[in-house]
């Protein structure tokens, strides 16, 4: 059913189907039930009255078995009644024919033997359909002699079919009126129901348009958990505009300044001399560098927003920077050990992962006399990460500045700092911290905690 | 030594081919990947460098390629890319090192120096042969601990002969890689440096340096490490 795009045209299409086939069951079941129960008592009926044809017959004064017509049931007596009767001899002829017959002869061609039961519907030119019983008798006289007799009583099928067909008639009137009332009302409620989910839409839409923050208001269990993440998603996707907006700044202004500083130092090339004029814009070229790349490293960090990041295992990317490393500073022969619990995981960017520890790592062999050290464990609430080094370590004032906040790294730290800003920058990005300390080894320890419920 | 450069952007390409033969080396320069496989094929070479965004054949294919055919010379990578992920990827792939654009040339050429001296089996940048001393960052030269005075040819011959101390080199192995291809080979003038180069270095015929094997060519015979340490 991928046609019907409307939770509620589908919960509505399927109702009806189910109530359909279940009161079709029902409808059918219970005409069965009806029918069963009037042929029975019919048949009560005919039984009754043939008892009672029976006790009325005396014998005549011709030693014949005769129906005094005084004491009858007065529909034998009623032209075409629907209920008739008759009484025959041995030899198939008439004794007695009720009044209700109305001259016509019993339809009846084949008399039961004494002692038997016949059971039978009829259908005659000129009768309405008829079921009849017959039963032959043996009647025993005052003076000893005996005759066979058969009685014989029919009653019209036609007041049975008319009631049956209005049985089925009300019983199909009154499902149609159930099925169609529930669906109504099914209707209804999901309109009730389908509220909260119309709201949600509507301020998703407004959020689109501009006109909203974020969604508000309570909504029920079901949709708080979705409310939460497109919150979060929506926050994230405006932090993350925000801050392509601010590094799009930062980046014009990092380039233009140098630019500025270039086109001035090559208008006055005449009064200086050509060294000095080169070694001038060398420092601007490098300036605008580090600026530039400092500015694209920090956009890049996604800071991802904890929706759809699967938990990425730190021992692989420790593994990956750590065989980088030793390949880069091969001559420095640089012994790093790696003590990275196996079910460390870091919620988010596997590409942050891989820039944080690939940044913290750089520095460590880069300013370590021959020792690194790389530590991280994480619990279902938080990963902490340590690296460590024997180098001369990073001094008070150093770390001071390097941990300002809002500080720009790239005014204020030369070179070697941008790495280090780069991942406070994204580890603030995952609301985690980075704090500098004093390593086992001797030089400076740099550990990051990230905590499991910063990013949601 | 013969480096093959294979770089997109005409002008940096133009300019650091012209700095790497001021250092001494002869390059071959390719403008896009497939070119660079062709003359990695066509020519003997001591290292590569490489851009990463190139037409034609990606970097990182004509690395595979490289490394596929057997190729065991460094391979040094330049990219704008600098992402750690990029970083690993590019070593991962068979890459030795990695310079991020835009660089310094004296970066650039530090690092082929050290990639051609470990590809020599050397960890230091002092090349110590016996009683020659090497500085490949300086670029001095000191016998028995008296600074040797040498000219730039005579410098990177000695370098040559040093990073590859033990093997035999053959004249046109020495010529190729010390010189353009557009410079007349003439294997005389290698036989010419390699007397100068005897009588500088040991000018009483005292050690006998470098070998002459008749028919195949030059050897540095003096073992590698200081007497002294050994």
């Amino acid at each position: 059913m991928a046609l019907v795009r409307s939770l509620r045209a589908r919960v509505v299409l399927w109702v009806s189907v189910a109530l359909v086939v279940l009161f079709a069951v029902t409808i059918v079941g219970l005409d069965i039930a009806f029918r069963d129960s009037t042929d029975r008592a019919r048949r009560e009926l005919l039984e009754v009255q043939l008892l009672g044809l029976i006790a009325l017959a005396e014998p005549d004064f011709g030693g014949e078995l005769a129906l005094p017509t005084d004491a009858i049931d007065p529909q034998f007596e009623v032209a075409n009644s629907g209920l008739y009767g008759a009484l025959f001899d041995s030899g198939g002829r008439a004794l007695w024919q009720s009044l209700s017959l109305i001259g016509r002869d019993f339809p009846v061609d084949d008399l039961p033997l004494a002692g038997e039961q016949r059971d039978f519907t009829l259908d005659v030119p000129g009768f309405p359909p008829l079921e009849a019983l017959l039963m032959g008798i043996t009647w025993e006289f005052a003076d000893g002699h005996t005759g066979a007799y058969t009685f014989a009583i029919a009653v019209s099928l036609e007041t049975y079919n008319e009631r049956q067909q209005a049985f089925r008639r009300n019983l199909i009137g009154w499902f149609l009126g159930i099925t169609v009332t529930m669906l109504l009302v099914i209707s209804g409620l999901l309109t009730f129901v389908l509220l909260p989910l119309r709201r949600l839409e509507r301020q998703v839409r407004e959020v689109e348009a501009g006109e909203r923050v974020s969604l508000t208001g309570r909504y029920p269990t079901e949709l708080v958990g979705l409310a939460d993440n497109l919150n979060t998603l929506i926050d994230t996707e405006r932090r993350r505009l925000a801050r392509y907006r601010h590094t799009l700044d930062d980046l014009a202004h990092s380039l233009k300044t140098p630019l500025a500083a270039m086109r001035t130092l090559l208008a006055e090339q005449k009064s200086r001399p050509q060294e000095q004029r080169h070694e001038a814009l060398e420092r601007e070229l490098e300036r605008m560098d580090q600026r530039v790349s400092y500015q694209l490293r920090r956009a890049r960090a996604s800071g991802a927003t904890g929706l759809g990041t699967e938990p990425v295992p730190v021992a692989p990317v420790v593994d990956d920077l750590k065989q980088t490393l030793d390949k880069v500073y091969r001559d420095k022969r640089v012994s790093c050990t790696l003590d990275v619990a196996a079910g460390a995981v870091f919620r988010g960017d596997p590409g942050d992962l891989t820039e944080i520890l690939g940044n913290l790592m750089d520095n460590a062999y880069k300013y370590c006399r021959g020792r690194v050290r790389v530590t991280a464990q994480s619990t279902p609430e938080r990963l902490v990460i340590t690296v460590g080094d024997d180098g001369r370590g990073i001094s008070a004032a150093e770390a001071a500045t390097l941990f300002q906040r809002g500080q720009r790294a790239d005014e204020s730290v030369p070179g070697q700092g941008i790495g280090l800003a780069v991942v406070r920058e994204t580890v603030e990005l995952y609301r985690g911290a980075l704090d500098v300390g004093r390593s086992e080894l001797g030089g400076a320890e740099l550990r990051i905690e990230l905590a499991r419920a910063g990013l949601l | 030594m013969r480096l093959l450069l294979v770089e997109d952007d005409p002008n940096l390409s133009r300019s650091l081919a012209a700095q790497l033969e001021q250092a001494g080396y002869a390059v071959n320069a390719a403008t896009d990947g497939r070119e660079g496989l062709y003359l990695a094929r066509e020519y003997p070479v001591d290292l590569a460098i490489v851009d990463l965004g190139l037409p034609t054949l990606s970097g990182v294919e004509l690395i595979k390629s490289l490394r596929a055919d057997g190729k065991a010379y460094p391979i040094l990578v330049l990219t704008a890319r600098d992402r750690w992920q990029d970083k690993v990827e590019v070593l991962k792939l068979g890459a030795d090192d990695y310079v991020v654009k835009p660089f310094n040339v004296e970066e650039l050429l530090a690092r082929v120096d050290a990639l051609l001296r470990r590809a020599g089996g050397w960890a230091q940048s002092e090349l110590v042969c016996g009683p020659i001393t090497l500085d490949t960052r300086t670029q001095e030269v000191q016998v028995n601990g008296s600074k040797l005075e040498l000219t730039s040819f005579e410098y990177k011959l000695l370098e040559y002969l040093m990073l590859h101390a033990g093997q035999v080199l053959s004249k046109t192995q020495i010529t190729e890689a010390l010189y353009d291809e557009d410079f007349e080979r003439d294997s005389n003038v290698i036989e010419v440096f390699i007397g100068r180069l005897r009588r500088k270095l040991d000018p009483d015929s005292t050690y006998k340096p470098i070998e002459t094997l008749r028919g195949r060519g030059y050897r540095l015979a003096v073992a590698r490490g200081s007497p002294d340490n050994d």
